[in-house]
């Protein structure tokens, strides 16, 4: 997205210093204006109507406010401290950042984010005429305050990620950055209000433009890479605090739930399409074969079959069945062409539900019951711990479908785990080596077939037990929750989140799952955006949001710039000097 | 050079200079359809030999490569190697110890050289799906080997401290003798050059004559199909000139060399050239 | 034996709709190897076409069936089909050509999901149009529907005739385009070798769009086909017709035209046969899609290149 260039290099030059003191100006306004009153009634929003006391929204655009005004100041305070020689370290770091790029960021973001509140204002509440007189006077700071970082000259490119910080540093900041980020998402679950759950939205994207343009962003992926595994358990270890954070309400744990569950599967479906490059437009399928498996061997009044072996073995059991099913369709397929795969694959999702839908005693057995499937699936009871029951830790009581979070949590990490492992190894390089030439891989002795066998039924193994779980916390299995558009949500969650990366695809899946939930309006309209969404992403930025580096490459062969950065931004392990 | 002298010295396999047959094909003949692409010829490679194959375009050179790397199966005759008939999967081709390069470069352009050469040695190596998730001592062993051995060609092939680049950012020369490094890595007891020097300028093209001359010295045999002339007669100890499918001469190099047949199908008369266009 | 012929002539057109679509895969595959997903929702978009067409006439005509608005139909419907083709190859597609494979088949999903969407969520919102969120009676057209007719002790429906007819007359013309034509020449070349062509001073890009478009065309013949033969179409009826085209595609060899028409064609056949003479509880109409993708699987096992297929279908 490029800005018209009103705000041409010569007027930056011309009007520089007046650019700075507008933003600085600005953006102290803004945050001050918090303590006004916004809205002319405490109905819209989160109550902003009150002078002196500013709600928690105010409170995220005051911040917005006094990063622009810090951003706007640095290029003084650099400079001054310069000349006095102060903080020497702190201003080595200081001078890889690009604070007129995050000043510019900013200035955009504060805009769009009072831009947003105003309109969610006068929607709620019914006319302009409702928004209070320092609603305008922060529209008014937004204004200088963007008009301000525009007039900027172009800052330098920042480079925050090459900044060697001590590990102590890093690891702090990983904390706060997960910290802050539970903090924002249990905010964001609790908010009935469609309109305030966007502005919670807006205030993250700004916050992340911002990271990003100014060089931070650069600096925490560059050490969330050195501490890859303090990262990664420490995202569970917030994860799995959450549930602590609702104080016994089940309301957003049911919703964080079915988000967990989303997410897993399609991180189980990032293997196939991100890691092994093979399109799996069936894979709900897979996640339905694997919560029939476990409804028909389940303790329910209607499960058909008589043998009811413990929850770990049918889990198993569901894996199995995915992955054999996987075996049947992707061993004549994958033998021809990718394109036949993912047509197969397609027509597969449609063969498993209309044979769902046939098991019903009239067309074929009676299996499943047809499309009434199998209801009342009771809580699982592993080793005496009684999903179902409410139990207290530390206080705090724990509901139903925080139990099944924790459950499910095991079974994201065990995907992850996996995922993580197959990439970085033989096997990892093996499907890279096929993504990119497969004549020359198999010609090299790299047994094609076999391992796109393995991403494809591997990934319908995990689906099965993801499957099995989301029988028992759905309570029900009928055919209808398993239709073609659920895999092509799925794909959709892969697509936007990032091929081949974990944190992308869980932050797509919690996106797509969240929005619909929280806004109605937008739940009508889901599919249709999501199909735009992902036509719109393929030609943008078809890597996805936080994509996969090769992927990249791959997506953007023409352009050599990106080609010659990523290549310097390599992780060691893909050099020499690693050994 | 010091890694130079632990490969010569028996890090490649099949290092024993003796003259092992490698390579027999016997009465290959391939038809595609009422096409005869190469009719009845004969070749045998011993280890340690650097063996030319020669002729105009559309001579059959490729087809009869495809035959030797189990690409085609031929339609009647027979190939061995080291003894056994080998089944036409481009993949147990390559486990028996065969491999190959191409006449225009397939490397994995996004991947780095050494990750280039890694996917090498994929088919030494065994750990499968269990095994990488578990990441017991064998699988880091085996991935330390791998790395370690990667490196080690880099540096043979003449590419040492260029691992870390994406194969697609290297130089021409260097994609091609990344190319030949990638085929080492599998271990071969025989490699198959697809025009190793074409496009190449005349000091890259020596530098491919020697890392082919050090190749041959550790044992392996070579097989290079190329149109450069002074090439292929420098470097062969045989030269099999092919000509609308048929041998047209083997021999040593000087004796294909002076033989007026071989000028002939090169430069031509009418009728011959008319005829050598249907590969 | 009436009972066999009855599904025959049943089938063949049943196979013949097939075929139509077919065509529009087949095509588009032939000339740039990319499976146009989005192609199912083309022929539901050329039968909602045909719908408004009629129904935009019904002001005027205050709801005549008479044969007429047959061709009025049609041409409404071929009009907003190839509209939407082409708009969809020049904006999604087009940007693409050069991208990893995924790209365009990730984009085709998105295209199908959207295109379905919108017409589900607005087509109703046009002031005198039904809501289409649920199936929509298609106009009974006099002469095309109604009671069907006796031919020799075999009761034909009236909307065989069309589908059947129709398809004979547009294969006889894509003959005649694809052999006859400078620019069925020029698809020709394209198909062979796009870059040649492009040096010979042929507008690839103007081919391939052309290659939409016929497919598009038929593809809204198929869907004026459909709403006579089952008297109603819903937005979803894109989804399990493209599905099946495809598979009569690739029976016949994709990227090979008369291979569409004889795999459709067979599919057809095979599916009503299916229906009629599997006995027990896995035949009738409830497993007959089953069998007609077990279909596809078994093709691609046994005979990935098709019935026909001329056209090697792995690529290098």
């Amino acid at each position: 997205m490029r800005i018209p260039t009103i705000f041409t290099p010569a007027l930056q030059k011309r009007y520089h210093t007046v650019g700075r003191v507008l933003a600085l100006a600005g953006g102290l306004l803004f945050a001050a204006s918090a303590y006004l009153p916004w809205a002319y009634s405490g109905d819209a929003l989160d109550d902003m109507s009150y002078l002196g006391g500013p709600s928690t929204l105010q409170f995220l655009g005051m911040f917005l406010g006094l990063i622009l005004a810090f951003c706007a100041a640095m290029g003084w305070i650099e400079p001054w401290a310069d000349a006095r020689k102060l903080f020497p370290p702190l201003l080595r770091i200081s001078k890889r950042a690009g604070w007129t790029r995050g000043a510019k960021a900013t200035g955009i973001g504060v805009l769009v984010y009072i831009g947003i509140v105003l309109i969610a204002i006068t929607l709620e509440l019914g006319g302009l005429v409702t928004v209070e007189w320092g609603g305008w006077v922060a529209l008014v700071a937004a204004l200088a305050g963007f008009v301000g970082s525009r007039l900027l000259t172009a800052g330098r490119q920042p480079s925050l990620e090459r900044a060697r910080t001590a590990p102590w540093v890093d690891i702090v900041a990983i904390a706060l950055v997960l910290l802050a980020g539970l903090m924002l998402a249990a905010y964001a679950l609790n908010q009935v209000d469609g309109g305030t759950f966007v502005v919670i939205l807006a205030f993250a994207g700004v916050l992340t433009a911002f990271l990003l343009r100014s060089g931070i962003g650069g600096w925490l992926s560059a050490v969330s890479r050195r501490h890859r595994t303090v990262l990664v358990f420490s995202a569970f270890a917030v994860a799995f605090l959450f549930p602590f954070t609702q104080n016994g309400s089940d309301a957003n744990m049911s919703i964080a739930t079915q988000v967990l569950i989303f997410a897993a599967t399609a991180v189980g479906l990032n293997i196939v399409v991100g890691l092994a490059g093979l399109l799996d437009l069936g894979y709900i399928a897979f996640l339905g074969a694997g919560a029939f498996t476990a409804a028909t061997m389940s303790q329910s009044a209607f499960a058909t079959i008589g043998w009811k072996p413990p929850f770990i073995v049918v889990m198993l059991i569901a894996g199995l069945v995915s992955a054999t099913l996987g075996l049947i369709i992707g061993s004549p397929t994958l033998r021809v062409s990718g394109d036949y795969l993912a047509i197969v694959t397609l027509a597969f999702g449609e063969i498993f539900r209309i044979t769902m839908s046939n098991l019903d005693g009239s067309d074929g057995p009676d299996l499943v019951h047809g499309s009434s499937g199998i209801p009342a699936i009771p809580n699982l009871n592993l080793f005496g711990f009684d999903f179902g029951a409410v139990h207290v830790v530390a206080g705090i009581p724990l509901g139903r479908f925080s139990n099944y979070f924790f459950l499910m949590l095991l079974i994201m990490a065990v995907i992850v785990l996996v995922f993580t492992r197959l990439n970085h190894s033989r096997i990892g390089r093996g499907w890279v080596a096929i993504r990119e030439d497969e004549k020359a891989a198999e010609a090299m002795g790299v047994n094609v077939f076999g391992l796109k066998l393995l991403a494809f039924a591997g990934g319908a193994f995990l689906a099965g037990l993801a499957g099995a779980v989301k029988a028992h916390v759905d309570q029900s299995v009928t055919p209808d929750q398993y239709i073609f558009l659920e895999s092509a949500f799925l794909l959709a969650a892969v697509v936007l989140g990032g091929m081949g990366t974990v944190m992308g695809v869980v932050l797509g899946a919690a996106l797509l799952k969240l929005v619909p939930e929280k806004l109605r309006f937008v739940n009508e309209y889901r599919m249709l955006l999501f199909g735009l969404l992902m036509v719109i992403m393929m030609r943008v930025r078809p890597e996805g949001m936080i994509p996969n580096q090769r992927r990249v490459l791959e997506f953007h062969a023409d352009d050599e710039d990106l080609v010659d950065e990523i290549e310097e931004d390599l992780p060691y392990e893909f050099a020499e000097e690693g050994s | 050079m010091s890694i130079d002298d632990v490969l010569l010295t028996g890090d490649l396999p099949g290092h024993q200079v003796g003259k092992q047959e490698m390579l027999s094909a016997r009465n290959v003949t391939m038809r595609f359809g009422g096409l005869v692409a190469v009719d009845d010829v004969d070749l045998t490679v011993h280890s340690g030999e650097i063996v030319g194959l020669i002729g105009p375009n559309g001579a059959g050179k490729t087809t009869f490569f495809n035959c030797l790397t189990g690409l085609y199966k031929p339609t009647s005759g027979e190939v061995r190697f080291a003894g056994e008939v080998l089944p036409p999967k481009p993949r147990k081709v390559v486990m028996a110890g065969m491999a190959r390069t191409f006449q225009n470069i397939r490397l994995f352009p996004n991947m780095t050289a050494l990750e280039n050469v890694m996917v090498g040695r994929y088919c030494r190596t065994s750990a499968m799906a269990v095994t990488s998730i578990v990441r017991g001592p064998k699988f880091r062993r085996e991935e330390a080997e791998t790395r370690e051995r990667a490196i080690e060609l880099l540096a043979y092939v003449g590419m040492k401290g260029q691992g870390g680049h994406l194969a697609r950012n290297l130089p021409y020369g260097d994609q091609r003798r990344l190319e030949i490094a990638r085929a080492l890595a599998t271990d071969p007891k025989l490699l198959l050059l697809d025009e190793p020097t074409a496009g190449m300028n005349p000091q890259e093209t020596r530098q491919a004559e020697e890392l082919i001359f050090k190749i041959r010295d550790s044992g392996l045999a070579i097989v290079v199909i190329e149109h450069d002339m002074r090439f292929i007669f420098n470097l062969c100890d045989r030269v099999l000139c092919l000509v609308r499918g048929k041998t047209l001469v083997e021999g040593t190099a000087a004796q294909v060399q002076s033989d007026p047949r071989v000028i002939e199908a090169y430069i031509g008369s009418p009728e011959t050239q008319d005829g050598a266009d249907n590969a | 034996m009436t009972f066999f012929l009855d599904q025959l002539l049943n089938g063949l057109s049943l196979g013949a709709l097939y075929a139509l679509i077919a065509v529009g895969y087949t095509v588009v595959y032939g000339i740039i190897q990319l499976i146009n997903f989005a192609h199912g929702e083309i022929f539901m978009i050329g039968a909602f076409g045909a719908l408004s067409t009629w129904i935009v006439l019904s002001w005027v005509t205050g709801g005549s069936t008479a044969w007429w608005n047959l061709p009025l139909m049609l041409v409404g419907g071929m009009l907003v089909a190839v509209l939407t083709a082409v708009v969809m190859e020049r904006f999604a597609y087009r940007p693409l050509r050069n991208a990893p494979r995924l790209a365009p088949l990730i984009t085709a999903i998105g295209i199908s999901i959207f295109l379905q969407e919108f017409v589900r969520l607005f087509y109703g919102r046009i002031p005198g149009f039904p809501d289409a969120k649920s199936a929509i009676p298609f106009p009974q057209i006099e002469f095309f529907t109604g009671d069907a007719v006796n031919v020799g002790g075999l009761l034909i429906h009236r909307g065989n005739f069309f589908v059947v007819g129709a398809l004979g007359v547009c294969w006889a013309f894509l003959w005649w385009f694809v052999n006859k034509t400078g620019t069925g020449r020029a698809m020709q070349a394209v198909s062979q070798d796009p870059d040649t062509s492009r040096l010979m001073g042929i507008d690839v890009d103007r081919i391939i769009v052309i290659a939409f478009a016929v497919g598009a065309a038929l593809a809204a013949v198929a869907g004026l086909a459909s709403g006579l033969r089952y008297g109603n179409i819903d937005f979803k009826m894109g989804f399990l017709a493209g599905l099946k085209a495809f598979t009569a595609a690739v029976l016949g060899g994709i990227g090979n035209i008369n291979g569409a028409v004889v795999g459709g064609l067979t599919l057809g056949v095979v599916e009503a046969m299916a229906t009629s003479f599997i006995p027990g509880q896995f035949g009738g109409p409830a497993w007959k899609d089953v069998w007609a993708f077990v279909l596809l699987i078994l093709i691609l096992v046994f005979r990935p290149q098709g019935l026909v297929g001329a056209k090697v279908v792995d690529r290098a």
